[in-house]
C-alpha cells in the first residue's frame, strides 16, 4: 500500500510539475499544427475553433495530472519492486537515502540513457505511421539499459570491493554498444529546433522531479512502517 | 492461503504476492499512459463492436500530454 500510494504522491507532483512547466511547449507546439491544418484548409480559422479547441485543451491538461498519478503509481510500483528486493544491499545507513540512490540509479538507467539515444519529442515531430517501430525501439532500449544494470550488478557482487568498478565499465561498455546498434528514431523534426530543446529540457526536469521524489516520498514512508513491514 | 501462512511469507521478507501484484500494476499503468491507442476501450466494449458512445482514443487523448513529456514515443 505505502507504494502505491507514495507513487501516487510522485505522480500527482510530476503531472504538476509537467502541467506549469511542460504545457506552454505542448501548447505552442499545438499552435504550429492548427496553422498547418488552416494552411492545408483542413480546418478554418474561426472563432468556433479556437472556442471548440480551447475547451478540449482544458480537459486535455486536466490528463496531464491525472497520468501523473497513473504513471506515479505505476513506476512506483516498479520502483518498489526493486527497492524491497535490493533495499538490504543498497548503500548508506537509512531508507532515504538508500531509496534516493535506487531512485539515481533507475532514473539514469531508465530514463536518462533511453532519453539520450530517443530524446522526448513535442507534438508534431513524431509520424503517426512510425509509433509502433519507435514504441518498440524506446522499450527494448530501456529493457536493454535496466535488464543490463541488474546483471552487471549481479556481477559486481562477484568482484571484491575494490574492483567493484569493472561491473559499472562494464555496463558503460555494454550501454555504448547497444547505443550504437541500435537504430535512430526514423522521424524527420519539423518543428523549431529551439521549441524542441527547451521542451526536451523540461521533459528531463519534469521526470527528474518525479524519481526525487519517489526517492524521498517512499525512504520516508518505509523507515516509518518498516516495523509493519507492509508492502 | 491461511492468514499465518501469509504472514510467515511477509516476514521473510518480501511477499511474491505482493510483488505480482505491484507488476501488474506497473505493467497496465505503463500502457495506459505510454502506449494505449484506443486498445482498452474497444476491448471492453468488443462484444456488440460498438463502444457506446465512448471515442475510443479517449484514454490516449487523456494520457496524452503526459505521454510527449515523459518521453514516451508519440505524434
Ligand atoms: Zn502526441
Amino acid at each position: 500500500m505505502i507504494i502505491l500510494f507514495s507513487g501516487a504522491l510522485a505522480g500527482l507532483i510530476h503531472g504538476t510539475v509537467n502541467f506549469a512547466i511542460v504545457e506552454p511547449y505542448l501548447d505552442q507546439a499545438i499552435g504550429i499544427e492548427n496553422h498547418n491544418l488552416f494552411e492545408s484548409g483542413e480546418s478554418e480559422d474561426t472563432p468556433e475553433f479556437w472556442i471548440e479547441y480551447e475547451g478540449y485543451r482544458t480537459w486535455q491538461k486536466s490528463g496531464q495530472i491525472l497520468a501523473g498519478v497513473i504513471l506515479g503509481v505505476s513506476m512506483g510500483s516498479l520502483f518498489g519492486i526493486v527497492f524491497a528486493l535490493s533495499r538490504n544491499s543498497l548503500p548508506g545507513n537509512h531508507d532515504v537515502k538508500k531509496s534516493l540512490i535506487l531512485a539515481g540509479v533507475m532514473w539514469f538507467t531508465l530514463y536518462l540513457i533511453p532519453f539520450m539515444k530517443y530524446p522526448a519529442n513535442p507534438p508534431t515531430v513524431g509520424d503517426g505511421e512510425t509509433i509502433v517501430l519507435r514504441a518498440i525501439l524506446y522499450l527494448s532500449f530501456i529493457a536493454i539499459s535496466g535488464i543490463g544494470a541488474i546483471l552487471f550488478y549481479k556481477l559486481s557482487k562477484k568482484f571484491k570491493n575494490n574492483k567493484k568498478f569493472i561491473s559499472l565499465i562494464g555496463y558503460g561498455v555494454f550501454i555504448s554498444v547497444a547505443f550504437f546498434v541500435m537504430p535512430e528514431n526514423p522521424d524527420e523534426i519539423t518543428a523549431p529546433m529551439n521549441l524542441v530543446n527547451e521542451f526536451r529540457l523540461m521533459s528531463v526536469l519534469g521526470v527528474s522531479s518525479f524519481w526525487i521524489s519517489i526517492g524521498v516520498i517512499l525512504g520516508l514512508f518505509w523507515n516509518r512502517f518498516e516495523s509493519k513491514k507492509e508492502a | 492461503m491461511s492468514e499465518s501462512q501469509q504472514i510467515s511469507v511477509s516476514k521473510s521478507g518480501v511477499s511474491k504476492l505482493a510483488i505480482l501484484a505491484l507488476a501488474l500494476v506497473f505493467a497496465a499503468g505503463l500502457f495506459v499512459v505510454g502506449f494505449d491507442n484506443g486498445h482498452i476501450v474497444n476491448f471492453v466494449f468488443a462484444e456488440d463492436g460498438s463502444t457506446g458512445g465512448i471515442d475510443p482514443l479517449v484514454i490516449h487523448e487523456l494520457a496524452h500530454d503526459m505521454r510527449h513529456a515523459a518521453g514516451f514515443p508519440c505524434h
